[in-house]
């Protein structure tokens, strides 16, 4: 499942809510990234920076690069550590890196960056982040984008949340019932379909991802209306269908004025350069084919 | 109205009956179309621009839309000066379809292009842009969708009426490309490099202009706005489309294409929220386009993700001020997808407004229930089909489920599937 949700780069929204959480799962994903090789930036500004790092190993923290907006956001210590720009120097300075490789930014969590900034200066900002690839003047080889962003969905209203959305590439949506966690997956590949999936997973302490089943689904109550279908020609009155015998005689059955197949041919395909015109004559069953002159057994 | 406005010395195709009435004294009456010497000897001869051609029901010049289907709809066409507005489907799957069969008719008719966009290069969306449909090309497409529905009994060569046997098939008008007004356009194939290289576009792409700012004064429209505006402006007045340099250029049509007009890529937080800050950045700024619009020979067309916007009042306002208003709703998602009824098509589409221009009324059609499907190449606009209604051994719920479903349906659609109880006769 991981590899679906870093598959197709951009925007990856994780929309948690307080039963479900999305922590471990942006850490899980977090981890997977940095297996493979990619370079992590972190923008973390909810947790505290042991507390994040926890449960990472050392390889994997050694490749986390990590900027704090969570002990000093607005820099009063001013002890230098923090970004000067505030959050949104932070991720303005993370869209103009100049390094090659594929790179994953963790936002933690899109939910304060939205309580702090303007909707539209972070949706502007995240689109030029997880664009990178393409504005890039010259033609360097630029791996892809990964921004995952975190976004508690009870924060905010349908607006912030429909707007973040409408910029994702892949949505995730935690649920989940009894005790096992679901993810519901919408994928908006660039002018296909979007794609629904449902995965049921946990995620061990070492943040790596187990499938699971789903948990028994209750009985379809109502049986589907719509599979049958009925036959308007059962139950009438009158007999609709033809037996082979039946349908033999039909064809065979000569209509009124129906002409030899040479005149249909000829009132068909007329030619048009015929200055003289043809006498079809084919002798009907009752007429009289003697070639005396009727008239003559008359006495005048 | 644009060609009144441009119109100068001499009156346009577009047959202005009153400005030739007015040099013959003879008759207020003229024949519409081609003049062949006869009455009107005094003005110079009418030069008509490509890819237009009046409206039958009031002489408004008409651009095509790129597809003939919406501009049977819409009246004969897109009206020169004003705005076609698109609601955008939920996913923005096919609102962008729309949006490049637009430019592609320009590019064919030799138009001038504005592409602007905050989202993506408007070179990216040049380059994504349907390749036309050649005449033989077309006459397979359609040979090839047809014998997919062929039934067998059709073969049967005809015992009783077998004089009808040499005439063609009438089923569907083949699309002919070769006419000058509407093309058709192969969706699954990319336009020609040389096509696009051959025609003069301009492009406006957000992100690139923002991070050169002008000098604005402060207003209460949102500084992307100001800049597209005052853009194309620019070259409305630089290319001499408002008729400032009307000697020696011949006249053209520009085609502006803004896409996701409102999102807040553009800098507009008309989405995010319910009472915004700059909740008239967007009604203003449809009203200056629309004033540019009006006194140059151009058209537009606007994608709006209104299903976004959280205010009501302002997508009726937004409605308001465009021309011609289309909104798609697609069935991804929704329960209409495995609905029976819709099974064929990809999504309904809703004419919601079509403008009165010099009229007391306008050109509205009676067909109300409107579909589309996305076949392999070709967009089609069909009107919604019921299934037939089956007799009564059908069981009573599966009929009210029907009837519920017809019942979304406008009133166009028949009286037959509205009504919960089955009439028995």
């Amino acid at each position: 499942m991981l590899e679906s949700l870093l598959a197709l780069g951009g925007l990856v929204l994780l929309r948690d809510s307080v039963e479900w959480e999305g922590r471990s799962l942006l850490k899980a994903l977090i981890k997977k990234s940095a297996l493979c090789g990619e370079q992590v930036h972190i923008l973390s500004c909810e947790v505290s920076e042991e507390e994040f790092r926890e449960g990472f190993d050392s390889y994997i923290n050694s490749r986390l690069v990590y900027h704090d907006l969570f002990r000093d956001p607005l820099n009063w210590s001013k002890t230098g550590e923090a970004h000067p720009g505030g959050p949104l120097g932070a991720l303005r300075a993370m869209c103009r890196r100049t390094d090659p490789g594929p790179v994953t930014i963790a936002l933690d969590s899109l939910s304060w960056l939205l309580l702090h900034l303007p909707c539209t200066t972070l949706c502007q900002t995240l689109h030029a982040l997880s664009h990178q690839d393409s504005c890039l003047g010259d033609s360097s080889p630029v791996g892809q984008v990964h921004v995952l962003g975190l976004l508690h969905e009870e924060l905010h209203g349908p607006g912030p949340v429909g707007a973040l959305s409408s910029l994702a590439q892949t949505e995730v949506t935690l649920g989940g019932a009894m005790d096992r966690a679901s993810a519901h997956i919408l994928c908006r590949r660039p002018q296909q379909c979007p794609t629904h999936q449902t995965h049921w997973f946990s995620i061990l302490p070492d943040f790596s991802l187990v499938l699971q089943e789903g948990p028994p689904l209750e009985l379809k109550a109502n049986p589907d209306p719509h599979t049958s279908l009925v036959d308007p020609t059962s139950h009438l009155t009158f007999n609709l269908h033809l037996s082979k015998k039946e349908r033999e005689a039909r064809d065979s059955l000569t209509l009124p004025f129906q002409f030899s197949s040479e005149k249909q041919q000829a009132l068909l395909h007329s030619r048009p350069g015929q200055a003289t015109s043809h006498i079809f004559y084919e002798p009907d069953a009752y007429d009289d084919l003697d070639q005396e002159d009727p008239d003559d057994d008359l006495d005048i | 109205m644009a060609a009144v406005a441009t119109g100068g010395t001499g009156a346009e195709s577009s047959g202005s009956m009153a400005a030739a009435a007015s040099k013959s004294n003879v008759t207020s009456f003229q024949r519409r179309g081609t003049r062949a010497s006869g009455t009107d000897s005094g003005g110079p001869r009418l030069v008509s621009i490509a890819g237009t051609r009046p409206s039958v029901r009031n002489g408004q010049l008409l651009v095509s839309t790129g597809l003939p289907a919406l501009d049977q709809l819409l009246g004969g066409g897109l009206a020169v000066g004003t705005v076609l507005l698109i609601e955008e489907d939920k996913y923005n799957i096919y609102s962008p379809l729309l949006f490049k069969y637009f430019l592609a008719e320009g590019i064919i008719n030799g138009h001038t292009l504005l592409v602007a966009s905050a989202k993506e290069d408007p070179a990216d969306i040049l380059q994504e842009l349907p390749a036309p449909l050649i005449e033989e090309n077309c006459k397979k497409e359609f040979d090839k969708d047809e014998c997919n529905r062929k039934t067998p009994e059709s073969n049967i060569k005809m015992k009783i009426a077998w004089r009808y046997q040499l005439l063609p098939k009438m089923e569907q008008v083949k699309p002919t490309s070769s006419s000058r007004f509407g093309h058709y356009y192969d969706a699954s194939k990319r336009i020609p490099q040389e096509l696009i290289e051959a025609s003069k576009w301009h492009g406006f792409f957000l992100p690139e202009k923002i991070s050169s700012p002008l000098k604005v004064e402060p207003c209460s429209l949102t500084l992307g706005y100001i800049m597209l505006l005052q853009f194309i402006q620019n070259i409305i007045y630089e290319e001499g489309f408002d008729g400032s340099n009307p000697q020696k250029k011949q006249k053209n049509i520009l085609r502006i294409g803004i896409q996701n007009l409102g999102s807040p890529l553009w800098g507009d937080d008309i989405c995010c929220t319910d009472n915004c800050d700059n909740s008239h950045s967007l009604t203003k700024f449809l009203y200056v386009l629309r004033g540019l619009l009006r006194n140059s020979l151009s058209a537009c067309i606007i994608t709006m993700p209104t299903h976004l916007i959280q205010n009501k009042a302002v997508i009726a306002r937004v409605t308001n001020l465009s021309d011609t208003v289309v909104g798609l709703e697609s069935f991804i998602g929704s329960e209409r997808e495995t609905n029976p009824l819709y099974k064929d098509y990809h999504g309904l589409i809703h004419i919601r407004q079509i403008p009165r221009l010099n009229n007391l009324i306008c050109d509205e059609s009676d067909v109300k229930d409107l579909a589309f499907k996305l076949k392999r190449k070709l967009f089609t606009i069909e009107r919604l089909h019921l299934p037939p209604d089956l007799s009564d051994t059908v069981s009573r719920s599966s009929k009210q489920d029907l009837a519920e479903s017809a019942k979304l349906l406008g009133p166009g659609c028949g009286m037959m599937a509205g009504g919960k109880k089955h009439l028995d006769f």
